[in-house]
């Protein structure tokens, strides 16, 4: 009998459905509320030096966990006021929080820069007076010597940060705005990774109404499982490290290594267990097809594609035995999966335009009521904006953007800033917008891109090795335009919200980063991992930043024209094929994505698959099961971001106190 | 219309097999198998989009 054709159309408008909890059925409310903005700046403020100073200390910032904190605080408040939180106002408390606590993080290139320009490997490879005064003032003047940020030497980099601040704003709003419309309402992708969010912030709302629902239960189920495998993952490694020389895992981390053990049957095949089964939980939210199609490639090409085809007719022919998985992915990159990974990435936008300019074509010719696929038309009261004013607001930030650079550096080709930005940027972001509405992450990466656009320009100063380029990527932001969609946030509440706080928290950031680099030079030993890998970081910038002097560069050799058109004209053969043999369209994404990736890293993920599809639907039906998995998940990712907080705070306590000898 | 679009990118994956086998992967022919599988998805689409016109007036009229 022959399978009847089912429309990419049809098949992604069911998907999206599956994760449209409320039937697509919701009132939009402002979330922005005076208590919110307070609660935001408090909680936020607060934990923001202790996040700067973690991160000089230790490495981690902490700061996932922060926004998870705020919200349980602003309910647990709720409740004992008799007042009741809304998932409007709880989501944007997060949002809110999570900006709050990463404010002081931007200013960190100053700080980094105003110790690279005096360390003697600036010296000895001759860049230390190289270094352009819009990144940081002289090495011998007042403000570096003195460790002030508040000093006027610093008003050129620091003017010159705000205004590219002010610009980016604009830029990444506007762009993903106008993405977010394209893939989420046009093209109804699901955006699996967005209820995760969103059912998080709608479950802890619950807790303050009169009556708690199922989602306060799934919640707390996710959280508990959440603190008891942080605590077995990351706890036990941290506490024990603190007393020890020697942490305990209990688990391998990040993973246990079986290449060298199938390299007998499958030379240059890697297989690496990942040992976070945290991933489970994606697998519970992620379409089975994806993760199902994602090993299977991933399978054949570690144990097939690798070992007998690529490596007997030595196009993988750096593989020795004895590697392990980091050595034999490092060579096999090398040798071809760089370069057709960058092909597979190039099929992504190809696929996407295929299915989206027929829509276009077709949209003035039908009616048909918003919300639907095909129709432009957002839902009514979302707080949408007018798409020419985004694409106005999208050309005035860009173009100011490649002018301040052209500014910056004025000697650099103009044709590579515009080539970058408009035209690299616009495909770049659709392609990640598309990955993550169908994905939920990113697949699409041009590696070393900087340095093929330096030789390419044959520009030989070392100024614009500093200089930002025009190469953006708004793709990954779309998603938490869906997560606002989803809790009926409004738009326009969410940007209000955004631009309210962002000059406190630019002035905020300049103070709290100045007062942190008052108490004592970084690096030093106050803060003993800066002091240990800063010097290794500025002899490998060094490294970088006169990496293309002689013009060679091995990682640049490594891209070949013929395998990445191997891994474009494969990938949309793939997708053709599909398409004869009525295949679903989302196997694709699967199949790509998992070809020349490690099995090993997905086991935990197709092992919450596979439960999810033969024993969770089975025991609570498809539409309760995917009503409680992104609950599941953001109560899971609350409890492991808080156990992570706490062991690092005991770390750092037991750290910070010194036992004399006497 | 549809087996039109099935014909092109059939013929566009055998044309990247040959390209391959034959040619030894030289991207230029191998791009050019890519130009006609585009072609052909192309086709798909839009014949997926306007079928479903077709379907949603005949759909309206009854």
């Amino acid at each position: 009998m022959a399978r009847e054709r089912v429309t990419q159309a049809d098949e992604w408008q069911a998907w999206a459905q599956r994760y449209d909890i409320e039937g697509g059925i919701r009132t939009f409310e402002s979330g922005l509320t005076v208590k919110v903005f307070v609660g935001a700046l408090f909680v936020g403020l607060l934990m923001m030096p202790g996040s700067i100073y973690l991160s000089y200390v230790s490495g981690e910032s902490g700061a996932g966990a922060a926004p998870w904190v705020a919200v349980i605080l602003f309910t647990e408040l709720a409740r004992r006021s008799f007042t009741t939180a809304r998932r409007q106002e709880l989501y944007m408390l997060l949002g809110l929080t999570g900006a709050a606590v990463g404010s002081g993080m931007q200013y960190r290139s100053f700080i980094w820069y105003a110790y690279f320009i005096n360390t003697p490997q600036a010296a000895s490879y001759e860049i230390a007076d190289k270094i352009p005064e819009w990144v940081v003032p002289a090495g011998d003047s007042v403000g570096v010597l003195t460790r002030s940020l508040l000093h006027p030497d610093w008003l050129l980099p620091i003017g010159i940060y705000l205004v590219g601040k002010l610009l980016g704003t604009l830029r990444s709003v506007s762009a993903q705005y106008i993405l977010f419309r394209l893939t989420a309402d046009l093209e109804r992708l699901p955006y699996p990774m967005a209820p995760i969010t969103a059912q998080g912030a709608t479950a802890l709302a619950e807790t303050t109404g009169k009556e708690e629902t199922w989602r306060w239960r799934v919640f707390s189920i996710g959280s508990m499982a959440g603190l008891i495998w942080g605590f077995l993952y990351i706890g036990v490694p941290s506490l024990t490290g603190v007393m020890m020389s020697q942490p305990i895992q209990i688990l391998k981390i990040p993973w246990i290594d079986f290449t060298q053990s199938i390299e007998g049957f499958a030379p240059t095949g890697v297989f690496a267990f990942r040992t976070d089964f945290g991933q489970m939980l994606f697998g519970f939210v992620l379409p089975f097809p994806i993760v199902m199609t994602e090993f299977i490639a991933a399978m054949a090409t570690q144990f097939v594609l690798n070992p007998q085809i690529l490596y007997r007719f030595e196009i993988l022919h750096q593989w020795k035995p004895g590697l392990d998985v980091r050595g034999v992915g490092l060579f096999n990159g090398l040798d071809f999966w760089m370069s057709c990974g960058m092909g597979k990435s190039f099929s992504f936008a190809v696929v996407g335009m295929a299915a989206s300019v027929p829509m276009l074509f077709k949209m003035g010719r039908t009616k048909k009521t918003a919300g639907e696929r095909g129709v432009f038309a957002p839902p009514p009261n979302r707080g949408d904006f007018p798409i020419w004013l985004m694409g106005l607001l999208w050309f005035v930030g860009m173009g100011g953007f490649v002018w301040l650079i052209h500014w910056m550096v004025p000697n650099f080709p103009l044709s590579f800033l515009l080539g970058f930005a408009f035209l690299y940027t616009p495909l770049n972001s659709y392609i990640t917008a598309r990955t993550f509405g169908v994905l939920g992450r990113d697949l699409f990466d041009i590696p070393y891109l900087h340095e093929i656009t330096f030789i390419l320009s044959r520009y030989e100063e070392v100024d614009i090795w500093f200089a930002p380029l025009p190469d953006e990527d708004y793709g990954r932001g779309t998603q938490s335009w869906r997560v606002l969609e989803l809790t009926g946030t409004t738009f326009t509440s969410n940007l209000a919200g955004t631009l309210l706080i962002m000059p406190i928290l630019i002035v905020s950031g300049i103070v709290v980063m100045h007062f942190i680099w008052k108490i004592a030079p970084i690096p030093s030993a106050q803060y003993p991992y800066a002091q240990m890998m800063w010097p290794i970081n500025a002899t490998n910038e060094c490294l970088w930043k006169t990496s293309l002097r002689d013009g060679n560069s091995e990682m640049l050799q490594a891209i070949r024209g013929d395998y990445v058109a191997a891994g474009f004209t494969g990938s949309l053969a793939i997708y053709g094929m599909l398409w004869v043999f009525k295949l679903p369209s989302m196997w694709f994404y699967g199949i790509v994505g998992g070809i020349g990736a490690d099995p090993g890293s997905m086991m935990a993920r197709l092992l919450g698959a596979v439960i999810g599809r033969f024993y969770m639907i089975k025991r609570f039906g498809m539409k309760r099961w995917y009503m409680f998995n992104p609950v599941l998940a953001a109560g899971f990712a609350c409890g492991v971001g808080l156990i992570g907080m706490g062991t690092v705070a005991i770390a750092l306590v037991s750290k910070a106190v010194i036992v004399k000898p006497f | 219309m549809e087996k039109i679009a099935s014909f092109v990118i059939i013929l566009g994956t055998f044309l990247w097999l040959f390209s391959i086998i034959v040619f030894e992967g030289r991207w230029q022919w191998q791009m050019f198998s890519a130009l006609v599988l585009i072609l052909g998805i192309f086709c798909a689409h839009f014949w997926e989009e306007l079928r479903d016109t077709g379907n949603s007036e005949e759909g309206d009229e009854g």
